[in-house]
Parts: C-alpha cells; structure tokens; sequence
C-alpha cells in the first residue's frame, strides 16, 4: 500500500558481531537515551516504577545458549531494524507513514501519518517495530538519522548512538551497498550472513557469526601442548641445561 | 586506641607482621569490625560485613552510635539476613534500650537499610556533588601512566541534601578531629569537598589530585596546592593523564629511572627495586609467631590456625563450609554476579534497567536440573545451612552441573527504592544473602570465628553451599522469605508515576504541527547532548 523506490543511493546499515558483543546491553540503552529526546520522541515506559514495567525500546539484546554442555557458548544477539531493500513493513502501511528513504535507504515512520495499526509490526518477521503505548505510533531504529548527518555533533559521533556506545567494538555502521567500505569488508571477511533470509526482505544489517572457539575442546585442537624445552642461557635449547636442573632442585625443596 | 580519641593511626593499611596488629596485650582486637586481628591479621580492607553482629553483641565491645554510609547492610550487603535484622532492632532485656543505642545512615536512595536509621542524612547522588577518583584510593590509572579524575555537581540539588563528604568534613570539624581543625579550633576545610580536594596533603606537596599542581598547575604528583585545579581539570575534561616516556614504562618493578620518578612524585616510599614474594615473607612471619618466635604471639586459641593458614607458600583446602559433617546435605555451590548495568543496588531501580534485569532467576545446569527432575521455570526451594529461600530457575548450559548462580542485588524488599510493593523485584526477586552464615560453627572453647578468609578477612560469600529442591505446585508464584513491606516516611513521595514520557516538549512541538522534515532540519540545527 505504499510504494518503495526502485533503487537507493546508499545501502546505510549496521553490522553487528555476534563473536564480540558480550550482552552488556550499552547499546540498548544508549539508544533508548539518544531516541527518548530524538526523532523518534518520546520513547514511553509504561508502570516505570510498578509491578509490570515496560516500554518502547528500539534496540534490544538478547542472550542464548548454543550447542549442548560444555561445548556450549553463550551468545548475546542485539535486535533491531535491519533497514532492508524490500522491506514489509513499508509496502503494507495504510497510510503511507512507514517508508524508505532514496537516498540512503534507512527506513522511518512519519509519526505524524501513523496512525498506530500495528500491521508493520505483524509484518516484520524481526519484531523491529514496536508500538508506543503512550504514544500512539510505530516505533523502530532510525539508524539515528538524526547524528549521522548532524554538523553539529563532533564527527566522532555522527554514528549511531548504539555503535558510539559499544564498548568492544561489536557495533560497525556505513553503506553496505559500496563493496570497498570498512563495513563490507568486514562482512567479506568475516562470512557476514543476512537473518531470515527466506523471506526475501534483503536485509541490509549483517550479523557477523561467533568465531569457533579454538579450546582443548575445539574439535581439532591438540589435546595437549608439547612440553616447553627449557633453554639454557646461551639459548640453544639443550635438555637438561644447568639452569633446568637448577629450577628442577627448587622446586623439589620448596615442595617438601 | 582509646574511647572519645581518635585513632592513632590510618585505618587501613598493609600490616606485614604481627606487630602491625591492632590487639591490645591480651590479643584482644581493638577494632569494632576485629580486623587487624588474629581473627584475619592481614584484612587490608576491614570487615565491614562484621560490624552489625559484634556491635549488637558487644564483641569485642558495645558502642553508642552505628554511623553507616550508603553500604545496604540491612540487605543485600548483609550475611544471614534474618539474623542481621535482628540484631538492628533487638533490645537489651534490663534496660529497654537496643542493643545498638544510635543509628545514623546516610544514601542517597529510599534502601532496605533506611529504615532502621534514627537519623538519616539523605546524599546526593553523583551528579549533585564533586568527586575524586584519587590515586590515593581507587584512581583510573592506565598501563601508560597515572591517571586521575573528577567529578563536578552538573545538576543542582532541588530536594533536602547534603554532599556526603561535605557533610563529614563539617562533622569532622564540630567533633575537632586532628586534620579536620587548624590549630586554632576553626575548620580547615570551610569549602566542604572541594576545598579538601585541593588543599588536603597527605604529605608535604602531595595530595587526592596529582595533575596541575603547584602555583601555576603545571606540576605532576608533587607541588603546592593550586586554587585553581579544579577549574584546570574541568578544562581538560574532567580528568588527568600523566604519560611516562618509554625510558620509564617497563619492567616498573625494577626500572631504575621509574623508581627514583616514583620516588619523587611519592609513588614509591623507598629507592628499592618491588621483589614479588612467591614465597612471602609476612605470611612466614605470622606462622613463626604462632610457633612463639616474635615479641607479639597470638592467644593460645587462635596459634594452630594461624600455623595453618599462614603459609609462605600458596596450597589448597576445603572452604570451611565445605568441610564441616552436614556437608554432604548440600552438595552444591551457590553464587552471585553483578549484571553488568548496575552496581549492587543503586540505580537497578532506573526505569530503563528495571526493564532489563527486573526480577532474578536461579541459573541452572540443564543436565543437573533435568536429573534433579527439575523443568525450566520451576520454582525451587534453595536450602543451606541456615534457612530456605524460593527461587524461580532458569535452565543454562554454561555453569558446570554442581554450581547454581544468580544476579546480584535485583531481588529487594517490598516498599522500598520508590518501587510498588507489588514490584517483580520484591514478589519474584530473591536474594542469598538470607542463606549465608555470617559465623562459622563452634571452635572446641566456644569461639565462633568470622565466616571470612582467615588470612585477609575477606567475606566467604562463594564458600555457600546448597541443596535444590523442586517446590510444590501451590508454592510456585512468588518468592520465600518476604519480608514486611517497609513504609516510607511522611513526605517521602510514594506513588510511583504511571508513566514517563521523557521529552514532553518535542512531542508538543510535534502536536503544533511541526512535521518530520520539520523536526529532522530541527534536530539538524540543534546541538543536542549525545
């Protein structure tokens, strides 16, 4: 019901690192801060204080188990709008207040055209859109629109405030539409994968995978390293060396 | 140290003998808290998490006044929590009066301990007042070089409060503590806080701040007081780097150039290269007293563990709580982790947080669980020693089969932290503070030692050990032990707003008819905080 442009002039997005991101949830907040004075103002709490607090966030973090035992990691998976190429939740709008920008394809609502039917949110298989209950609208990430192009602010912080705010470097924003940015090389190198690609959205976000852990309980690691020669001074890496034997004396006297 | 003097000395500190105790010739403590003791000779730290107990029961001796700062004692702070609610509003049985006479607390925030208070000195919070993060206490130092900083107030108070530190200096004063009075009887420190920042030395030229120093401020670590540092470190950010040349800034412990600098600047006391101990001398020291080979020896009672424990070597032994008979009874270890969005209490109330950490689970081994014939999100009932507490779980791979943790300070009592009594933290958040024993059981002679590291005094919070049960149907729900709700004092607001909106204003703006492009060239225009 309303329409996409054909074509963008950039793909603006996030990649995100899923092998890095420990869950410390700056990221969540962070936006929640920058947004409920932002763009997307304000970003209501409903019952801050009372038994069943909740509110609009446009950014979360969740955490999972993956695998079984002690092979398993935890992996922390923060969530929010993937900006992308063809996105639902633009084309079943009734009024034309979810839409994508031409020019750097971030995807927005108009609050003032939403009229809060909530039928982004059932379209979007991410659950980026969230529903401001003392607001009316459709809330999602802005890919802060409102910093990135923002003179004002020092250049360090023209980014979004999630990615300003990560303190591990999880967090990478720029044109995945240009092969030779940071953020496509990354996801180049690193084997960057769209989420739910089945539904043909073409998300823009990439989530970069967990790196395999390299343990003693790493399929294919050694199970145990060669023991280290101890070396004399002149370093030549002869057995039993005076000093070896030295540190061979103390320690069976510091052990009695 | 004497009644109605101060103390003689620092108060904390880095005994490395026995004569470095504070016992009196019996081998009494003389500490409130006992440490510096025998009872935890090298408890650098204090035991804060003693004072409650030996204050309501006299051991080592009574006292007037309790004057607590901002710790949570009357909660997750707190050992065997009933136990420490009790001895706060015990009465002695001939007199009438509490086995603790007085108590002041100061916080900035409604807590559980607040209360028990008689008189309470509400605090501001950080961005009220000025704070140092000295080198001299817990500084920001990087490996490049010592690094220190500040805080300054940005929002002025609005409510009835005082600056803490203000408020001990000026105490501090009217009680004519040395340091705290010129010789002729008038504060030193009229300024409050920052007048102490700046003008405080802790020995000729050094003081809490190390960066701009001296006349002028272009001093490092040692210099006269400069009037105008505060105003110097606000300038550069609020904070001061001191970057070492390469020359200085490796192998410290016994870099030649690095050691006479550090000497200077007061860093260091004497011109000797650091030695690491992997066989430590004080450690021997204190086991050859208990084998009677020092002026100053421990009482009888306490010569084998000292012997024991005081080894120069590191090894290994069973946690005290581990050893005891019943220990088969709880075959699990029970422990806790701050989440990383909050610092064990203050600020988890934020609206924001809540949302994120709201009520704790018990976090669980699936595979344990599963043997135990417990399902994820079961209530269970967590059993110690000395108490029960309900819990609901969270079935994880990533704790090993005999270990069960949880968050950290979410759990709270009801009516407090300007939370609705009907608050998850308080119906489904739990703590486990309930089920550790701040004594250890009996010595043959009757003694009960701390349940603390016997070396530094430590408090054995990871020495807990537990069993896990699954609870009936009819319990699931809410959490066990809850406490009476506790009631805010008249003109402490209550009701909680039913709802916040942040930046009421742009939303109006918006009503006026000020559109998107609008508001996007607005935002563009202003220069908003980030």
């Amino acid at each position: 019901m309303t329409a996409l442009p054909a074509t963008t002039e950039k793909k603006l997005g996030l990649v995100i690192d899923l092998d890095t991101c420990v869950g410390c949830q700056a990221c969540a907040t962070s936006c929640k801060e920058w947004n409920a004075g932002g763009y997307s103002a304000p970003l209501t709490d409903q019952q801050p204080y009372g038994a069943d607090p909740h509110g609009a966030w446009l950014n979360r973090v969740h955490s999972y188990d993956v695998g079984e035992g002690a092979a398993s990691r935890t992996v922390h998976f923060p969530r929010s709008c993937l900006h992308c190429e063809e996105p639902a939740c633009v084309t079943v709008c009734p009024t034309g207040a979810s839409y994508k920008r031409a020019e750097d394809g971030i995807v927005l609502v108009d609050p003032d055209t939403c009229i809060g039917c909530k039928l982004c949110s059932w379209a979007c298989p991410y659950g980026a859109r969230e529903y401001d209950y003392g607001h009316g609208v459709m809330k999602k990430c802005t890919l802060c629109v409102d910093r990135i192009y923002n003179a004002h602010l020092p250049a360090e912080d023209r980014i979004p405030a999630c990615a300003r705010a990560c303190p591990t470097g999880a967090r990478h924003f720029g044109d995945l539409g240009d092969p030779e940015s940071v953020v496509s090389q990354l996801v180049a190198e690193r084997g960057g994968f769209d989420l739910l690609p089945e539904f043909g959205y073409k998300s823009v976000n990439k989530y970069l995978p967990p790196r395999p852990r390299c343990d003693a309980l790493a399929a294919d690691a050694p199970s145990a390293s060669p023991p280290r020669q101890a070396r004399d001074d002149a370093g030549s890496g002869a057995a039993s060396s005076s000093t070896e034997r030295l540190f061979a004396w103390v320690d069976r006297v510091l052990s009695r | 140290m004497a009644p109605g003097k101060p103390l003689p000395g620092p108060h904390l500190g880095f005994p490395t003998g026995p004569d470095d105790l504070l016992v009196d010739a019996k081998g009494t403590p003389q500490r409130i808290d006992k440490a510096f003791s025998w009872d935890a000779p090298f408890s650098a730290h204090g035991m804060m998490h003693m004072v409650i107990a030996n204050a309501a029961r006299g051991d080592p001796y009574a006292i007037d006044v309790l004057f607590l700062y901002m710790a949570n004692m009357g909660w997750n702070s707190a050992m065997d929590l009933p136990a420490t609610l009790k001895h706060l509003t015990d009465r002695d049985p001939t007199t009438g009066e509490y086995e603790i006479k007085r108590i002041i607390y100061s916080d900035a925030y409604f807590s559980e301990m607040v209360p028990y208070a008689d008189l309470i000195l509400p605090d501001t919070t950080y961005l009220e007042r000025w704070d140092c993060i000295s080198l001299l206490d817990r500084p920001i130092s990087e490996p490049d070089g010592p690094a220190d900083a500040i805080r300054q107030p940005v929002v002025k108070p609005d409510r009835d409060e005082r600056p803490f530190q203000d408020v001990l200096i000026d105490l501090g004063a009217r009680l004519k503590l040395p340091g705290m009075v010129k010789e002729d009887g008038t504060p030193k420190f009229p300024g409050g806080y920052p007048d102490y920042i700046v003008n405080h030395e802790r020995r000729p030229g050094i003081g809490p701040l190390a960066g701009h120093r001296g006349k002028n401020g272009g001093d490092f670590g040692r210099g006269e007081p400069n009037p105008r540092q505060l105003e110097q470190y606000i300038a550069g950010g609020c904070f001061h780097m001191h970057h070492l040349p390469d020359h200085m800034g490796y192998f410290r412990h016994a870099n030649r150039d690095y050691i006479a600098w550090a000497l200077d600047k007061g860093f260091r006391l004497t011109p000797t290269p650091v030695i690491f101990q992997l066989y430590s001398e004080p450690m021997q020291k204190m086991r050859l007293a208990a084998r009677g080979h020092a002026a100053v020896v421990p009482p009888e009672a306490h010569r084998a563990r000292i012997e024991t424990y005081f080894d120069p070597l590191p090894f290994w032994y069973p946690p005290f709580e581990g050893a005891a008979p019943e220990a088969t009874e709880f075959p699990m270890h029970a422990i806790t982790q701050r989440p990383m969005a909050m610092y064990h209490s203050w600020g988890s109330q934020n609206a924001w947080l809540r949302q994120i950490h709201g009520a704790n689970r018990l976090f669980m081994n699936r595979s344990r669980a599963v043997a135990l014939g417990i399902a994820d999100d079961d209530w269970v009932w967590i059993t110690s020693r000395i108490g029960r507490v309900k819990a609901q779980v969270k079935l994880i791979e990533g704790v090993n089969a005999d270990t069960v943790w949880t968050w950290n300070a979410i759990g709270k009592r009801s009516g407090t932290w300007g939370l609705a009594p009907d608050a998850p933290e308080a119906t489904r958040g739990f703590l486990l503070n309930h089920l550790i024993a701040e004594l250890l059981p009996e010595q043959p002679g009757g003694y009960r030692f701390s349940n603390s590291d016997p070396v530094t005094g430590q408090a054995a919070w990871y020495d807990l050990t537990v069993r896990i049960e699954k609870a009936a149907a009819h319990e699931a729900r809410e959490t066990s032990p809850r406490f009476e709700p506790l009631v805010a004092p008249p003109g402490l607001r209550t009701t909680p707003s039913p709802r916040l909106r942040h930046a009421e204003g742009v939303l109006s703006a918006r009503r006026e008819g000020r559109g998107e492009g609008q508001l996007q060239a607005s935002a563009q225009a202003s220069a908003p905080s980030p």
